[in-house]
């Protein structure tokens, strides 16, 4: 039988090969989809976030576990549909207009999708009312912002400005470099993360 | 002893005589002479007039020629977006969009922008002797990742020959760049890679310890000195840091810097940086950035320490902040008020003393840090003492020595914020600036005046006809009537016959008829005096 703590391992390490092979074989053997994403790719994925937030990994080897599971995921993933599994929550992701960086936004989309978010990533330099546009086209429950720099803070509040005023019932959560607990108090986003592996959490958490 | 000295000094690990001050200005330079970021960073002479801006402004021990990390990557045709208040920022890697490894040179002392920021570290050399010149150089990893972006991360798993190639690239570039710095007339090569903070101490070992003490020794055998700044959650890595040979290792405020202290200092080298970049330097008020700096100076103590910002400072960082920190750094005095007010300031510690000053007596108050111990504070108190006996008992004064809590809240209810202050009556009258007697005489006066003629306007009186039910009453009420129309003056004429009351003015009910005058003055409205105000009245009443 197909070991999911083996696969779960191959996740940690980044060893994509393994990942997908052990995913390949579960399904041949029958596997519900759904156990072999939780019980193989999120569980590896979850040690690897506790790890990251720990300061035992750092983003090169986060990287490389979210490379496996997107890997294990292409194939899992139509698999699930048929199952009709629905993912934990639905995200979307993108930095402010006016910054360009996009480390820290790729490592929360890589991590939310690792932790079963269906994840929209709508890239860099993103100005507010395409933060509603494409957030009502995705069905967003939870936006992410992110800015690196002081100067694009400011876009922030605007963003989450235009998301409320649009109605819009979606939880906004904010982080990055000079990014604190308390500008988003100040401007009124449901949440901040320190960093990507807290991002999942904070989703979670928001969601409930 | 020059800026020049004190910063090579530090970087040594020598004991200074104060501690020396590197304002990492770049971009906010620009913002200084109203230019763009791009205007700013794109032109010898700006950067020239910038700097010296600066260095007019902030009178640092050091400072940079130019805080841009895109120059070498510009240089090897990476494409940049500029930005009115940031530095660029890349935004195309050529080892992801067809350009070969192989296909790259080092670039000359002309490509790019390189030519024009050398021309302008050679000026500022030249105009500014005695200081220290930072060149600023983009560290290995961080231009590798200019080049080739974030897959760089992966290949340190996939392809670590790949890896090792660039990196050496990267770190050739940084040798060429830091010896044309040094030609220009630089004493410190800053090698700046921030991006190290994404990587844990095994990687670091492996990918940037080897290149960067290859191009530590390369500096130091030009006698030039080296610092290796780094910014970001980077703690994991000062310790490797530390053994790369720099001479220096700089930080923001995302490490402590007492760690960074004693890692530095088991390695026999200097650091410095971990001033907050925004929530003090950029956002807070000239008495955080004081107090920042203050924290900064005391962890470091008097050796090997450079007293900067974490990184490239904001653009639109407050001058007022930047020159807070000037003048702490190069006066001992205001060093230790600042470190005073800093340590205490809450405030619900505060008097409401909107009261205060309504005595009849005058009240001179002197803040000081301590007339003993401080010249200025002695001289504003000897001041203050040779003038009040001249009012013979109407003026009365006192010290406020701000080593002691109460004086401290006193201040700061007072609004206070320079040292020494001298307050009449509880307001700021004159701040650091020791009064020419007449000046002082003339500023009480002017208060016993002003005194005098609210005591004029505030002047109320009343008039009790106490009555216990005898005939005589009326008639007495009648004559007072007719006494203070015909005078015409503002008397209110009252009855009291409640026999306690009556009792309460200390007569029997067979006394009455009695008539009492009672003058008043109002001092206090809807709200709630401190015990010290109240006081004040009370000795009035004696």
């Amino acid at each position: 039988m197909a070991d999911l703590k083996a696969l779960s391992d191959s996740i940690i390490k980044g060893d994509q090969k393994t990942a997908v092979d052990i995913t390949k074989a579960a399904l041949d053997e029958g596997m519900a989809p759904e156990t072999i994403l939780a019980d193989g790719l999120i569980a590896g994925m979850n040690i690897i976030g506790t790890r990251f937030k720990a300061n035992e990994v750092y983003i090169p080897e986060v990287l490389i576990s979210a490379r496996a599971m997107k890997m294990a995921m292409e194939i899992l993933e139509p698999k699930l549909a048929e199952a009709g599994v629905e993912p934990v929550g639905t995200a979307m992701i993108g930095t402010v207009q006016g910054d360009l960086h996009d480390i820290g936004k790729n490592l929360v989309v890589m991590m939310l999708k690792g932790a079963g978010f269906k994840v929209t990533d709508i890239g860099v330099d993103v100005a507010s009312d395409i933060f509603v546009e494409k957030a009502k086209e995705c069905g967003a429950q939870v936006i992410g912002l992110s800015a690196l720099l002081t100067t694009t803070m400011p876009a922030m509040e605007k963003a989450i400005q235009a998301i409320k005023d649009a109605g819009l019932s979606t939880k906004t959560m904010i982080g990055g470099a000079p990014v604190t607990q308390a500008y988003a108090d100040k401007i009124g986003a449901d949440g901040y993360a320190a960093d990507a592996a807290s991002a999942v959490d904070l989703a979670k958490s928001l969601l409930n | 002893m020059t800026g020049k000295e004190r910063v090579k000094k530090a970087f040594r690990s020598e004991v200074v005589d104060r501690v020396p001050w590197v304002p990492f200005v770049g971009c906010h330079a620009g913002a200084l002479l109203g230019v763009s970021a791009e205007k700013f960073l794109k032109s010898e002479k700006l950067i020239v007039e910038g700097v010296s801006k600066a260095v007019e402004l902030y009178r640092p021990d050091g400072i940079p020629v130019a805080f841009d990390l895109q120059i070498e990557a510009e240089a090897l045709g990476c494409d940049l977006v500029w930005a009115e208040e940031n530095p660029p920022a890349v935004v195309k890697h050529p080892l992801m969009n067809g350009t070969a490894l192989e296909d790259f040179r080092i670039p000359n002392a002309e490509d790019g922008r390189i030519g024009l920021v050398l021309r302008a570290a050679r000026t500022l050399r030249s105009e500014h002797p005695d200081i220290a010149l930072y060149g600023l150089i983009t560290g290995p990893f961080t231009l590798a990742l200019h080049l080739l972006g974030t897959d760089i991360f992966m290949k340190m798993f996939d392809d670590t020959t790949y890896v090792h190639k660039l990196l050496a690239f990267c770190k050739d570039v940084c040798v060429a760049m830091s010896r044309y710095y040094i030609e220009a007339g630089c004493d410190v090569i800053a090698m700046v890679d921030p991006m190290t903070s994404q990587i844990g101490p095994d990687q670091f070992t492996q990918f940037v310890t080897p290149y960067v003490t290859e191009l530590f020794e390369s500096i130091r055998t030009q006698d030039a000195l080296s610092s290796f700044f780094v910014c970001g959650h980077a703690q994991q890595n000062i310790a490797v840091m530390a053994e790369c040979k720099c001479d220096n290792i700089s930080i923001d405020e995302n490490i402590p810097l007492d760690y960074v202290r004693d890692e530095c200092e088991k390695h026999g080298i200097s650091y410095g940086g971990n001033l907050q970049l925004t929530s003090v330097l950029l956002l807070g008020e000239p008495i955080d950035a004081q107090k920042n700096a203050i924290a900064c100076m005391e962890t470091a103590g008097d050796k090997g320490f450079i007293l900067a910002p974490g990184c490239d400072l904001p653009y639109a960082t407050p001058q007022a902040n930047l020159t807070a920190i000037t003048e702490i750094v190069h006066d001992e005095y205001k060093r230790q008020v600042a470190a005073q007010v800093a340590c205490e300031r809450s405030d619900e510690d505060r008097l409401d003393l909107e009261e205060y000053g309504k005595a009849d007596k005058v009240i001179v108050d002197i803040i000081t840090l301590d007339s003993e111990a401080c010249a200025p504070c002695q001289y504003m108190v000897d001041a203050v003492k040779r003038v009040t006996p001249e009012f013979q008992g109407i003026v009365e004064w006192r010290e406020h020595k701000i080593k002691y809590r109460e004086s401290l809240v006193f201040m700061t209810s007072l609004m206070v914020r320079n040292i020494p202050t001298i307050c009449i009556d509880g307001e700021i009258v004159f701040v650091s600036r020791i009064p020419p007697k007449d000046e002082l005489i003339a500023a009480i006066q002017k208060r016993i005046n002003e005194k005098f003629r609210l005591r004029i306007q505030q002047r109320k009186a009343s008039i009790y006809v106490l009555d216990s039910g005898c005939h005589k009453t009326d008639a007495m009420e009648e004559n007072l009537k007719t006494a203070i129309r015909e005078l015409g003056v503002d008397i209110n004429v009252e009855k009291i016959t409640d026999p306690e009351v009556i009792q309460s003015y200390g007569i029997a009910t067979s006394q009455t008829p009695a008539i009492v005058v009672a003058k008043y003055q109002v001092k206090s409205l809807r709200r709630l005096p401190e015990v010290v105000a109240i006081k004040e009245w009370l000795k009035d009443l004696q």
